[in-house]
């Protein structure tokens, strides 16, 4: 035994032993202190995993709300912008129009100095597509266009719309159609119409024709206006097809700069007044095939048969009893009751003064056999003059 | 110009008359006067394609002479205008049209009293 603790290997072993037991001790403690630190590290971790996602949340709650607040904004500002631009061209509008009445009293005022009527349709044409621009603004603006009283044949609205852009003499319209529609589609027809005739006449090359052709369909009237241009692209169609399609307000700051309001015009008022318009289609000439369909709905009930009559409706001022008195064969004597100095020729008198005063003189205070043999004797004096006037018809009734 | 629920009215005149003319030049007024005396020629159909202002021209030519001035006005154009469609129809063969009457020549008065006295004395 005692050789044994002796031994100074015993010795050796025994401090290593202790040496061990003391570095496992430790390292246990150390060993738990990390977990300890670990779990520590680890909850810390989650709350801060949980905060992130809460951050996040609020994040994209911030951010929707922004981009809400944003498209609140822009819609007030082009809504506002829209009711300054409307009341603008309202105000651009009335005065335009203002123009084109003036105009029409002028151009018959000096209907007969060729140079002055000339020079006055040239500024009637840029009155007219001046006024289609307000026009087309003031729709997108949410504003309306005027009304026109009384029906419009179909071939008056396509000339009407023909009239509004530059080259209108590249238009050409054929029309075997008798159709009215009535007075509240007249001018929004009239507008999509020429917008459409600006495309195809911007959009083909100059001298190129472009046609309107009207056509009845089972469902109403179709204007088709065929260019010679070069086509539309496929992202251009389907440009044309959204604004085309649109059911509510434009963005008008979305329409490019410079603008081009044109189909968005005609979407708006198609939507608005209940007729389809479309673009997509291939003209046999190459070019592009816009068509307007106008519903039965805003068709006149009656169309008016005779072209010529036609025309008067369009026009209130042109009645049709104007044209009524021509034909003078009936009653023989019944001069000067007619309104608007009409065809009763025979009456007026002539440059010998001497006539028709006798004339006159004889006709009312004496018989008529009387003022036939006075007549017949003065036939010398008023030969220049009456004959020169006098149709068959009116000779016959004369001598009655 | 507009208010609410009520859209102003339009009353200038719908079809523009340049397009009527289709942007011609319009023709002298030499050719065909205002008072030249404008009448359809015998047995004659309207053009193909007429626009309505010819047919309405027709009509009134129809019903025999009548001056360029009274076309012009009873179908609501400028002068120029109905100028311009009465030449057409003239070019194609479809209207008659006889010059103005020549004027009166002034006579002197003791003619006319002369002429007077005899015509007084034939009448009785």
């Amino acid at each position: 035994m005692t050789s044994l603790t002796q031994d100074p290997l015993l010795w050796i072993l025994l401090v290593v032993l202790i040496a061990a037991v003391v570095a496992v001790m430790r390292a246990r403690r150390t060993n738990m202190a990390l977990r300890r630190t670990k779990k520590d590290l680890e909850t810390g971790l989650g709350e801060a995993r949980g905060d992130v996602g809460q951050l996040h949340a609020h994040v994209t709650a911030l951010n929707t709300q922004h981009q809400r607040d944003l498209a609140d904004v822009r819609a007030d500002a082009e809504a506002s912008t829209k009711a300054v631009l409307k009341s603008a061209m309202g105000t651009l509008q009335s005065l335009a129009e203002e123009q084109q009445v003036l105009l029409d009293d002028l151009l018959k005022k000096y209907g007969d100095t060729t140079d002055v009527l000339g020079d006055l349709m040239a500024v009637d044409h840029t009155g007219s597509q001046f006024g289609r621009r307000a026009k087309g603004i003031s729709v997108l603006c949410g504003g309306w266009l005027g009304r026109r009283e009384g029906l419009a044949t179909v071939y008056d609205v396509a000339r009407s719309a023909q009239g509004r852009i530059k080259d209108f003499n590249r238009v050409s319209v054929h029309s075997q159609v008798n159709v009215s529609l009535v007075g509240k589609a007249v001018e929004p027809v009239a507008v999509v119409l020429a917008e459409l005739l600006d495309n195809a006449t911007n959009y083909s090359a100059p001298g190129t024709p472009v046609e309107v052709n009207i056509q009845t369909v089972p469902s109403g009237v179709c204007f088709i206006v065929d260019d010679a241009g070069l086509g539309m692209d496929q992202e251009t169609k389907d440009r044309a097809a959204t604004l085309l399609s649109v059911d509510g307000p434009v963005d008008i700051t979305g329409l490019g700069d410079p603008p081009r309001f044109g189909f968005a015009v005609c979407g708006m008022l198609a939507a608005r007044y209940g007729f389809a318009v479309s673009v997509g289609s291939v003209s046999p000439y190459g070019g592009v095939r816009a068509v307007i369909r106008v519903p039965e709905s805003l068709l006149a009930p009656d169309a008016p048969a005779p072209v010529a009559d036609v025309r008067d409706t369009a026009v209130p001022e042109a009645a049709p009893q104007r044209l009524a008195p021509v034909p003078v064969v009936g009653p023989s004597h019944v001069v000067g009751t007619t309104t608007g100095g009409l065809p009763k020729r025979r009456r007026r008198s002539g440059p010998v003064t001497v006539v028709p005063a006798l004339d006159n003189a004889d006709g009312e205070g004496t018989s008529e056999p009387a003022s036939e043999v006075t007549a017949s004797r003065l036939g010398a004096f008023a030969r220049g003059t009456q004959l020169g006037r006098t149709t068959k018809t009116t000779e016959g009734s004369d001598d009655q | 110009m507009t208010t609410p629920g009520g859209e102003a009215p339009v009353t200038s005149d719908f079809v523009r008359s340049y397009v009527i003319t289709g942007g011609r030049t319009l023709p002298d007024a030499d050719d065909l006067a205002l008072h030249t005396l404008v009448t359809l020629a015998p047995e004659r159909k309207p053009p193909l394609g007429a626009g309505p202002e010819v047919m309405a021209i027709w009509n009134l030519c129809a019903g025999g002479y009548l001056s360029v001035a009274e076309v012009a006005g009873h179908v609501g154009l400028p002068v120029g205008v109905a100028r311009l469609l009465l030449t057409d129809l003239s070019e194609q063969g479809h209207l008659l049209r006889r010059a103005e009457p020549p004027r009166a020549q002034n006579v002197d008065r003791a003619t006319l009293e002369k002429v007077l006295n005899g015509l007084q004395s034939l009448i009785g």
